[in-house]
């Protein structure tokens, strides 16, 4: 069957809405912060518009009406006959916020209306119509001296390839008013010769004519998107009661009931098709698509010139196969490095959704907040970008609700009222580094070890330095807000957070400055597929550390470890005591090294905390794809994924804070 | 489809009359396989159309349906249908084309 399904479309259409939302927000804060920029109200009603249109092709009915009401609205605001006001961004804010919830309904094939929308939609209808009584010159005044519409629409013979369907057309005509068809006609540009036309053309034209009390500007919005794809002329109708009563030849049922049974099952196909649909897409740059096409090429010509080589292959030719073989391994590298950015999207992404959040937290807290958007370009893999925003939303919380503080405080401590919360996303070695800092008070370090001391985190007496104090806020269970606002100390703290950090192979760590503000600091890597590692020996086993976490590697004689109290051992690495993890005690390996004289230290580092890791020998450098055991096997304690190296034989990743905590856990026990 | 010669015998299911039956999706990729055959049962004099088995249809079926009762008119032909399915007769009403197609009443003639 040939015939054009539907929901195929529907994830493009979400996305594309979801997009659109967010310029829509995006452009209705900049009206909010005092914009008088024509083209941002523009852009909002361009966005709603599209949704309701889309939402209309596919049948979703309830953000189609939804959208509609809000578009009425803004259709106001762009003819200027309503001035923008705090109410009135509120409200579409409400309204952006509403329609997310619906399309994330809709996708899920629920019923996208519920009693907000249901009282939202109340609240648009009864803003647009209170609006109408109030002015006559507004929409519908303007309509009512006209009785309906006289329509002249001419297919261009492409209209039906540009997917625009009349039959929709005269639908949506129908719901607007009563429909009639005055007279269809086969344009004179039709082939005479049935057999030689083109059936994918059209020939048809309509005069139509729509009796009712229609805005121009609703008919104006069926039409919109044909522009070019037909001759329309559209003329008021003039109010005669006799034309009106006039039989027309061909009447259309106005009664929309007789088109649903047509369409119903279209629907549920639709329903049934998305059904198993969370596989997730991506949109990807044409640059990105056409370097990794150059690359394809590139890869095409060393192999082509290695077969070459190969077909009467002796040693004069050694050189040049090697030669081959070094372009071959660039040419895989490139390739790569290609596929890999396509994963990667700006983390813009993610920060646009502050600017809205920041807002409401200023109104809700009474605190004047200058946001500082930076590094948006950086490039994040998606994986990690969709990860990564919940912690981030923690963070700026927390920033603003225990980090700034009221104006009034502000300016008796000799700062501005409007505090900075800055977001800086940038490149850091291998690492991709957020910081989220505030010009605040800084962590209370007072409050904290108070805290601290009741949760019995720490002994009374204990003496801690800055950072230690800092490390107390990750800890499980602390929350340091005196009173938990409806913001943040909700249950969900720091820990949280850095769980779901750890979680994506990052780390995050607090600096603090009294009076001055705190920063803290995400570091992530640049992609969770591969990593570099350096690739060692324990016993007959082979671990994969994780390049980024290494250190140094060091050879110890053996009086350098010293036993400690508890069971643990520790030897000294400029100037502190570092724990030693024996690799082959944590893993349980045979036949390994167990004198620390005759193995090798590999000193690793995971949020600021350094382990040395004992193991046998070192035998390279290696990127590793790293595939999850978890999904191939269970999940290890110490162990983030496993891999292939080169000769075949699978190694281990290991997951450092995991062997630390390991570590710490053993020397407990 | 054999296009037999027509004596016109109007209505009626009768051997001189060539019957076509629309596909249950008419839509604009089942085009080109209904246009041969249109294409060849024009070659006879009295076509009949049976719409019952149409489920979907859209503007490019019933402008297909128009063109060829056009070019039937040329050669003096007659058309007539057995019955119409409730999708297509919407359609076409919507479409203000069951005039030109001559549709019958819904369900079987």
């Amino acid at each position: 069957m040939g015939a054009v399904d539907l929901s195929q479309f529907h994830k493009t259409f979400f996305e594309e809405s979801l997009e659109g939302l967010d310029a829509m927000e995006a452009a209705l804060l900049a009206l909010d912060s005092g914009s008088t920029d024509h083209e941002l109200v523009h852009t909002i009603f361009r966005a709603a518009h599209s949704i309701k249109g889309g939402a209309a092709t596919f049948g979703f009915a309830d953000v189609a009406a939804f959208t509609h009401v809000a578009e009425s609205l803004l259709e106001e605001v762009r003819s200027e006959r309503r001035a923008v006001d705090t109410g009135l961004t509120d409200l579409l804010l409400r309204s952006v916020d509403c329609l997310r919830a619906m399309l994330d309904r809709t996708a899920k094939h629920q019923p996208a209306a519920d009693a907000t929308s249901e009282a939202l939609r109340a609240e648009l209808t009864e803003l647009v119509e209170g609006k109408i009584a109030a002015a006559p010159a507004a929409a519908k005044a303007t309509a009512a001296p006209v009785a309906g519409w006289d329509i002249r629409f001419v297919a261009m013979p492409h209209l039906l390839q540009t997917g625009n369907e009349p039959l929709r057309l005269f639908r949506e005509l129908q719901q607007l008013g009563t429909l009639e068809v005055v007279r269809a006609f086969v344009s004179d540009a039709a082939p005479a010769d049935f057999a030689a036309l083109d059936p994918s053309q059209c020939y048809m034209g309509w005069e139509l004519r729509l009796h009712g009390a229609v805005a121009r500007g609703d008919l104006d919005a069926v039409f919109e998107w044909l522009d070019g794809d037909c001759e329309l002329a559209i003329e008021p109708l003039a109010a005669s009661p006799a034309e009106q009563a006039a039989p027309a030849a061909a009447p259309v049922s106005s009664a929309p009931s007789a088109v649903v049974p047509a369409a119903a099952p279209a629907r549920e196909a639709a329903a049934a098709g998305g059904g198993g649909g969370e596989g997730g897409s991506i949109r990807v740059g044409i640059d990105k698509v056409d370097a990794l096409i150059d690359m394809m090429g590139e890869l095409v010509i060393t192999q082509s010139m290695l077969n070459n080589i190969g077909e009467n292959f002796d040693l004069s030719q050694l050189e040049r196969l090697r030669e081959g073989l070094a372009q071959l391994e660039r040419n895989t590298r490139e390739l790569q490095e290609s596929v890999m950015r396509i994963r990667m999207l700006p983390i813009g992404s993610v920060f646009n959704r502050f600017p809205r959040l920041v807002r409401d937290l200023e109104r809700k807290l009474g605190k004047q907040v200058r946001l500082e958007l930076q590094g948006e370009q950086t490039e994040l893999d998606k994986t990690v970008l969709e990860k990564i925003g919940d912690p981030l939303v923690h963070l700026v919380r927390n920033a603003i609700d225990h980090g700034l503080e009221m104006p009034a405080q502000r300016r008796a401590a000799g700062k501005p009222e409007a505090g900075t919360l800055t977001l800086d996303a940038h490149h850091e070695g291998g690492n991709i580094v957020v910081r989220i800092s505030d010009d605040g008070a800084g962590l209370n370090h007072e409050r904290i070890l108070a805290k601290g001391i009741e949760r019995g985190l720490v002994k009374p007496g204990h003496q801690l330095s800055d950072d230690e104090v800092a490390e107390l806020i990750f800890q499980p269970g602390f929350s340091t807000a005196a009173q938990a606002t409806d913001l943040s100390g909700r249950g969900v703290g720091m820990d949280v957070v850095r769980r779901n950090v750890r979680d994506l192979g990052g780390s995050v760590s607090v600096k603090s400055v009294a009076g001055k503000g705190s920063t803290f600091t995400i570091a992530l890597p640049l992609t969770l597929a591969i990593i570099d590692g350096l690739v060692t020996e324990v016993g007959e086993e082979r671990y994969i550390v994780p390049l980024i976490s290494i250190v140094e590697s060091l050879r110890l004689p053996a009086d350098a470890v010293r036993k400690i109290a508890g069971g643990g051992e520790v030897f000294q690495f400029r100037g502190e005591y570092l724990p030693v993890i024996r690799l082959h005690r944590a893993f349980g390996c045979a036949n390994a090294i167990a004198e620390v004289e005759r193995g090798i230290v590999v000193v690793v580092e995971d949020e600021g905390q350094r382990v040395g890791l004992l193991v046998d020998e070192l035998v390279g450098q290696q990127q590793a794809v790293i595939k999850s055991l978890e999904k191939h096997y269970e999940r290890v304690q110490g162990v983030s994924g496993a891999t292939i190296v080169s000769d075949g034989s699978v190694a281990l990743i290991v997951d450092v804070g995991g062997v630390a905590r390991l570590g710490r856990r053993s020397k407990a026990a | 489809m054999a296009g037999k010669r027509a004596a016109k015998r109007d209505g009626e299911q009768h051997d001189e009359v060539a019957t076509v039956v629309l596909p249950a999706d008419c839509r604009i990729g089942a085009q080109a396989v209904l246009q041969a055959e249109l294409s060849e049962a024009l070659r006879g004099g009295a076509i009949e159309f049976d719409g019952s088995q149409v489920e979907r249809v859209d503007t490019a079926a019933l402008q297909l349906l128009v063109l060829f009762r056009r070019a039937l008119d040329a050669r003096g032909g007659t058309l007539s249908w057995r019955s119409v399915s409730t999708a297509l007769n919407d359609a076409a009403s919507l479409l203000g084309l069951a005039r030109i197609l001559e549709l019958p009443a819904v369900g079987p003639a």
